[in-house]
Formats: structure tokens, C-alpha cells, sequence
């Protein structure tokens, strides 16, 4: 009975995450437009479309871990600045179930618009089907941890009052094999049919992700309602 | 014993006996280990003179590892027993690792030129190191984020508890992965096959880099003993 209630309870969280962000539609126009607008930045800066055939990868990624960063803060600092973050911890929620709950809204979020962005990104960057069907499998498995690892960077600012480009600072270099693995870039760590591997790769990296981020979470959570 | 040394004032007294003398032991041991490299080994039959920047950079490499687990070492000591001197001593150790990878990349970038044909290849020992460094300057940075330091010491102790996974990487980079960067050529599970004229003077080196990387340490932890001193000093004057 116990832990029908504890499932319970964390569906209420991930559904209570869901409706406010629902409720604040307009960060998912943000997230949407800075995508688009951001891309279009990287091919305007590009004369010669073939290097953007080439590049688009590297370009639909980075875009994505910077609105993906972005975005994170909305999830985080307001539920800081009112105190539910707080008031959810006093009514017996983990920190595990929070962070999760948050990174699965984020998750949603970030879903929905790359459905209606994914076919722009084919029709700018004009790549073929396959290759499209390679970078949504992509975006599936590697989204998961760029949501975890983007709240735990969130949670290391949420106290700052100043200077916010810290988290970017100390969590952009967590998100390198992220960027290496989903991209193949280049022949960097071409070895050991990586190309074939690299969705396994990437669903093990979700995998070490997952327990570090919740357990660092946890930490963060407990010395910011100090 | 360690939990009596624990105490940060006990140990600033047996800073103040220990530093001099560590100090001491990294001249002189630099000093032997420097006339070691240049004359007392032979070059290398392929690389010829160039080979003596080993003698600096594979020190510095092995101890921008060791630093950074001795920071995740004193974290989780830091996390599980509250214990401010392992704050203190994982402050001052990210300064000192931060350098030693800077000098390890830098020498490695300098040998790199003649032996590789380039200052800088993107292969999995390189990235992984220059990741290390990133994530020491990020500590650097939060530990200088918060205006309460004993929270900038905690969200540095969980940072450099994630910052862990990246040491297995660059340890093993060479092996998972084909790499310009050759493997380790001083194992503790076979016999090196490093000729015993140059191991001689690596050890030396390293031997004088350990006792240089102590005094330091010890210097910056009794650095900021005094500056929390100073801290608490002024918050009782203002109440």
C-alpha cells in the first residue's frame, strides 16, 4: 500500500511539473524561437551550404544544450523564489522524486516543440531521411541526460545572486561526451565500431547520469534549505 | 592521530614544523632530478634530445590525477563528516592541480611539435585532460561564487564528486581508444619499458614534484586557516 502511494504521489509531481508548465506556454515559444533563431544564426554565418550539410549536427546540438540551459532556470528558480520548492520537501516528496519530476516535465517540454522543429531542421539543413531518422533516435536517448544534468546545473545557481554564467562554466564540460557521442564528431574517438555502438552508448550514459545527477541533487537540495 | 591532527589549529602548528623541511627536500631533490635529465640520461634513439620534456611532463600528468583524487577524497570526507579541514585542503589543492594540468598540456603540447608534427591532436587522452582542467577551473570558480563559504565548500565538494567520472576516462583513454597518444609505459602490474637511465631521473623528478606539491599545499591550507581566522575575528567585532 505504501508504495502505491509513494507512485502515487510522484505522478501527482511529474503531472503538477506538467500543468505549470503548461500554464506558462510562452517558455516553450521561447525554447522554440531561440532554437530556430540560433540555427538560423549558425547557417546564415555559413556561405557555402555543403559545410552546413556537413556541420548540421554539431549546430541542431549546440543550440539545443544552450536553450536546453536556458530554459532550466525557469524550472528551478521560481519554485526557489515562491518556496514550494521547499514546502514539496516539507510535505514529504524526495529529492530524487523533485529532480525527476522536474526532469521529466523538462523532458516533455522539450519534446514537443522538436516535433514540429525536427522537420525544419530537414528542410534548412537539407539532409537526407536516414540521417534524420539518426538525429531524432539521437535526440530520444540524449535528452534525457542533457534535462538531468541542465536541472543539476540549475540547482548550483539557484542561490547565486549574481554572476548565473557559473553554471554554465562548471556543467558545460559534462555535457563533452554527450556532444562527442551524439555528433560521432569527426574521428575523434573513432574506434571499436563506435558508429554502430553509439546509441548503446548513449542509453549508458543515461545510465551513470541518472544515479550521479539524483545523488548530487539530493546534496545540492539539502545545503540550499540550510 | 589524524582525527587529533584534524583539529585546523593543531595542524597549522605542524604546518609551520613540516613545511621548511618539505620545502627544502623539493630544491635539493630538483635539483639532483634536473642534472639527472640533462646530463645523467641518455636521449632517445628516435626522439633524441626532446625526450627529456618527459622528465617534467609525465610528473605533472600523474599528479594532476592524483591532486584531483585527493580533492574527490577529501569531498566525501567533507560530505559525510562535515569536517572543515577537508574543505580547507580541497580549496587549496584545485589552484595547484589546475597548474599542474596547465603544465601538463603545455609541456605535452611542446613535445607534441617535433615527435607528433603538431602542437595539439583532438584524441581521447588530450580532450579528457583538457576536460580535467576545465573542471579545476570550475572549481576554482565556485569555490570564489559564494559569499558563505561554507556552502561554495560544499557545492565544490559535490562538483568534484561528479568531476570523478573523467578520471577513469583519462587514465584508460589510451587503451579504449586508438590514440595518438601512446599507452602507459610505467605500469604497477608489469616491469616498465622505460630503460632504468631515464626512469631514474623520472622518479627523481616526481619525488621532487610531490614534495614541492606538499609545501605548497601546505603553504595555501595555513594561508587559509589565517584567513578564516581573520573572518570569524571581524564577524565578532561587527556583532
Amino acid at each position: 500500500m505504501g508504495k502505491y502511494k509513494v507512485k502515487l504521489d510522484f505522478f501527482k509531481l511529474v503531472k503538477r511539473e506538467i500543468r505549470i508548465m503548461l500554464k506558462n506556454f510562452s517558455i516553450i515559444y521561447s525554447f522554440s524561437t531561440f532554437f530556430v533563431i540560433a540555427s538560423l544564426i549558425f547557417v546564415f554565418s555559413v556561405n557555402d551550404i555543403s559545410y552546413v550539410k556537413i556541420f548540421y549536427k554539431s549546430i541542431v546540438w549546440i543550440v539545443l544544450i544552450f536553450s536546453i540551459m536556458l530554459v532550466s532556470e525557469n524550472f528551478l528558480n521560481e519554485d526557489f523564489n515562491d518556496g514550494s520548492l521547499k514546502e514539496l520537501q516539507f510535505l514529504g516528496f524526495s529529492e530524487e522524486s523533485i529532480i525527476v519530476s522536474k526532469s521529466m516535465a523538462m523532458w516533455v517540454m522539450i519534446m514537443i516543440p522538436m516535433l514540429f522543429l525536427v522537420p525544419l531542421v530537414f528542410v534548412f539543413f537539407q539532409i537526407t531521411l536516414n540521417e534524420l531518422l539518426t538525429l531524432v533516435i539521437n535526440l530520444l536517448l540524449a535528452t534525457p541526460s542533457l534535462t538531468l544534468i541542465s536541472i543539476l546545473s540549475s540547482l548550483f545557481s539557484v542561490q547565486l545572486k549574481r554572476n548565473k554564467i557559473i553554471q554554465f562554466v562548471i556543467i558545460l564540460p559534462f555535457f563533452i561526451p554527450m556532444i562527442i557521442f551524439t555528433t560521432s564528431s569527426g574521428t575523434l574517438f573513432e574506434s571499436n565500431n563506435l558508429k554502430e555502438n553509439q546509441f548503446l552508448i548513449l542509453i549508458g550514459i543515461f545510465f551513470i547520469t541518472l544515479p550521479v545527477c539524483l545523488m548530487a541533487g539530493r546534496l545540492i537540495m539539502k545545503e540550499i534549505n540550510k | 592521530m589524524i582525527f587529533n591532527l584534524a583539529n585546523p589549529l593543531r595542524f597549522q602548528r605542524l604546518i609551520e614544523k613540516i613545511e621548511p623541511i618539505t620545502l627544502n627536500i623539493a630544491i635539493i631533490l630538483l635539483l639532483v632530478g634536473l642534472f639527472f635529465c640533462f646530463f645523467g640520461s641518455p636521449p632517445d634513439y628516435l626522439q633524441g634530445e626532446t625526450v627529456r620534456i618527459m622528465y617534467i611532463h609525465v610528473p605533472c600528468a600523474w599528479f594532476s590525477l592524483m591532486i584531483y583524487s585527493i580533492i574527490a577524497l577529501c569531498s566525501i570526507f567533507s560530505i559525510v563528516f562535515k569536517h572543515t579541514l577537508a574543505d580547507l585542503i580541497s580549496r587549496s589543492c584545485a589552484p595547484i592541480g589546475a597548474c599542474f594540468t596547465l603544465a601538463t598540456l603545455l609541456s605535452g603540447s611542446i613535445w607534441g611539435k617535433p615527435t607528433w608534427g603538431t602542437w595539439w591532436v583532438w584524441d581521447a587522452r588530450l580532450t579528457s585532460e583538457l576536460v580535467l582542467l576545465v573542471i579545476y577551473v570550475g572549481l576554482i570558480i565556485i569555490n570564489n561564487a559564494y559569499e558563505d563559504k561554507s556552502k561554495a565548500d560544499r557545492y565544490s565538494s559535490i562538483l568534484a564528486i561528479i568531476g570523478i567520472i573523467n578520471l577513469p576516462i583519462i587514465k584508460w583513454s589510451v587503451d579504449w581508444w586508438s590514440t595518438l597518444h601512446q599507452p602507459a609505459s610505467i605500469s604497477k602490474f608489469s616491469s616498465p619499458s622505460i630503460d632504468s637511465s631515464m626512469l631514474l631521473p623520472l622518479f627523481i623528478m616526481t619525488f621532487s614534484f610531490l614534495f614541492f606539491f606538499i609545501s605548497i599545499l601546505l603553504i595555501r591550507v595555513r594561508g587559509e586557516i589565517i584567513q578564516r581566522k581573520i573572518e570569524v575575528i571581524r564577524f565578532n567585532r561587527m556583532a
